[in-house]
């Protein structure tokens, strides 16, 4: 039991870790896919979307040849701090958030569609900035399904094992999570404590998942107290 | 003042008008695709156009062959949408405040409670957009504009999603707000009815083009060839005058029009509506007749257009009166002639202001 405690505690922290990267740049990432038209947006969501086309493994050699010292990623933290990030937990939070990436940017592009332009045309007439703009008016309105996304990549980087264990690699005590702990424990045959791992990320996933769809399937705030979106006919 | 060349292409629409718009309220007319919209997005900055300038008073918001370009956030332009486009997660009294709090603060001219108080939503200030009549939040748009002193205030067909009841409580606001604050207005509609009583001079666009920029009134003829003038009402502000058990009286500038009994009270301003086809034409005073009102006036101008001809005929009030070609020519109608403006007490609309 003592020797799960930080297993899950890790587990944890990179879920976090990587849950606090995916949000900024997934909301920046939708804001782009939903408001921008440029040229390369067809890619950039192609882009986008190809962790989830790719098995996770692949996922985690691309990494694992970026960060590593050959790979320029590597080489620009090889020459920031004397080392990569190659099997730390940090590559963990790599391989969790670019796993993760897609359904995080998927829900924000779905929330953030959801809100009328015409408000933030509205917002910006009134003096405030895209950033304010952005912040008062669009993400209040998209607020559920931003928090819906967030926790659905969080439950993505808890149960992320493939990539993490090619880039992280799997070493007790510092990069090891629940799930390579009990890739480890069935490995060695050890069921009784793989089965008692497997229970935490049950109890884990359950927890996540039902917030999730509870925060879809609430009535938000303002539609019981009448403040609701007032869906005029387009002009 | 604000004055602009624009030319602007979208797929199969091209939008190439200019004019100059002075402190008052201009509308600008036309049926929908006539790129009434697309003017006001480029005055307003939320539409960047292909070329041309815009400039208000000394400052320049556009101007292609200069290169400037003023974001929408700092040209201070109130934009009043159809539907209102209220910020939904917020109440009222936010959402007024909501570019008031943005003004620095020893900037800031009004005070939002007494703007609330001037449009009439001081008890709803914690209620919910989606809780609001239309009427409502049209003057919550309006208020949330003019808390952050805008320099052109835009309407954009704000009468379009109301009932006709509504209506003309919202057009007395406007023109009160416009006596008030002193802004200039552009108010952008589909109805001639509501350009002719609201506006002091109106611009009509036809497929992203110019037709005419004149007195409202002398737009009438070409409103008449788009269709837009279909159902022309003639809207006046009055007053409520002396009752009998069945008819009221509402005085509208100088003359008194028999309406149905009103519950108003003596002296209670409302605006009275008129179909310009329900009125008759008579070229001697009638005798004897059913009709309530009997209005002598003089003959302004005429025109006509596909068997339908219009009167404008100044009574005072000056009403618009649709007759056929026909009725005109029997009549013997000429500009200057005197005739007597006849119709039913239950034609006349009366509505809150």
């Amino acid at each position: 039991m003592m020797y799960d405690i930080p297993i899950v505690a890790l587990s944890l922290q990179v879920a976090f870790v990587a849950t606090g990267l995916t949000l900024p740049i997934g909301l920046i990432t939708a804001w782009l896919l939903v408001r921008k038209n440029f040229r390369g947006k067809f890619l950039l969501d192609v882009f986008v979307s190809l962790p989830l086309a790719l098995p996770p493994v692949v996922v985690g050699y691309v990494l694992l040849w970026l960060v590593g010292t050959h790979g320029w990623v590597g080489q620009i933290s090889h020459g920031l701090f004397g080392s990569t990030v190659a099997f730390t937990w940090f590559a963990a939070v790599l391989a969790s958030s670019v796993v993760s990436f897609p359904l995080v940017v998927r829900s924000f592009t779905v929330a953030l569609a959801g809100v009328d332009p015409k408000l933030e045309v509205a917002a910006k007439g009134l003096g405030a900035g895209s950033l304010r703009t952005f912040l008062t008016v669009t993400l209040p309105l998209a607020q559920r399904g931003v928090i819906a996304g967030v926790l659905l990549g969080f439950v993505r980087a808890l149960s992320e094992f493939g990539a993490t264990i090619i880039v992280a690699g799997n070493i007790p005590g510092r990069t090891q999570t629940v799930p390579t702990a009990i890739f480890t424990r069935i490995s060695s045959g050890d069921t009784n404590s793989a089965w008692r791992l497997a229970l935490v990320s049950l109890v884990l996933g359950v927890i996540a998942l039902a917030v999730h769809n509870w925060l879809l399937n609430r009535p938000r705030s303002f539609d019981s107290s009448g403040l609701d979106r007032s869906n005029g006919p387009p002009s | 003042m604000i004055s602009f060349n624009l030319q602007m292409k979208r797929s199969e629409f091209r939008l190439d008008a200019a004019g100059e718009f002075g402190s008052g309220i201009t509308a600008v007319f036309g049926p929908s695709g006539a790129g009434k919209s697309s003017l006001l997005d480029c005055l307003a900055g939320s539409v960047r156009p292909d070329s041309g300038y815009v400039q208000m008073d000394e400052t320049t918001w556009y101007s292609s062959l200069d290169k400037v370009w003023v974001t929408p956030e700092n040209r201070r332009v109130g934009t009043v949408y159809q539907d209102g486009a209220l910020f939904p997660h917020l109440d009222v009294k936010s959402n007024i405040e909501f570019g008031w709090k943005l003004i620095p603060e020893h900037k800031r001219q009004l005070d939002p409670l007494e703007l609330a108080d001037f449009m009439g939503l001081s008890n709803l200030m914690s209620r919910g957009p989606s809780t609001l009549s239309g009427g409502e939040r049209q003057r919550v748009a309006i208020a949330r504009s003019l808390a952050t002193m805008p320099r052109l205030l835009l309407l954009d067909e704000p009468l379009a999603s109301l009932d006709t009841a509504r209506r003309g409580s919202i057009l007395n606001y406007l023109k009160r707000v416009h006596a008030e604050f002193d802004i200039p207005m552009i108010y952008v509609s589909h109805s001639i009815s509501e350009v002719v009583a609201i506006s002091s001079s109106a611009m009509m666009l036809e497929a992203g083009k110019v037709v005419g920029f004149d007195h409202p009134t002398a737009l009438l003829p070409y409103a008449s060839k788009s269709e837009t003038i279909d159902k022309f009402e003639n809207i006046f502000d009055g007053v409520i005058g002396s009752s009998t058990d069945y008819l009221t009286k509402v005085e509208v500038n100088g003359v008194e029009i028999s309406t149905g009994r009103q519950s108003k009270c003596m002296g209670e301003r409302v605006m009275v509506s008129l179909g310009a086809n329900q009125i008759i034409l008579a070229a001697e005073r009638p005798e004897n007749i059913s009709a309530r009102n009997i209005i002598k006036g003089k003959v302004v101008e005429t025109w006509s257009n596909l068997g339908k001809v219009f009167v404008h005929v100044d009574a005072g009030p000056k009403f618009i009166v649709e007759l056929t070609e026909n009725a005109l020519k029997d009549l013997g109608i000429l500009i200057g002639c005197d005739v007597f403006l006849v119709f039913k007490s239950s034609s006349v609309a009366v509505f809150d202001t």
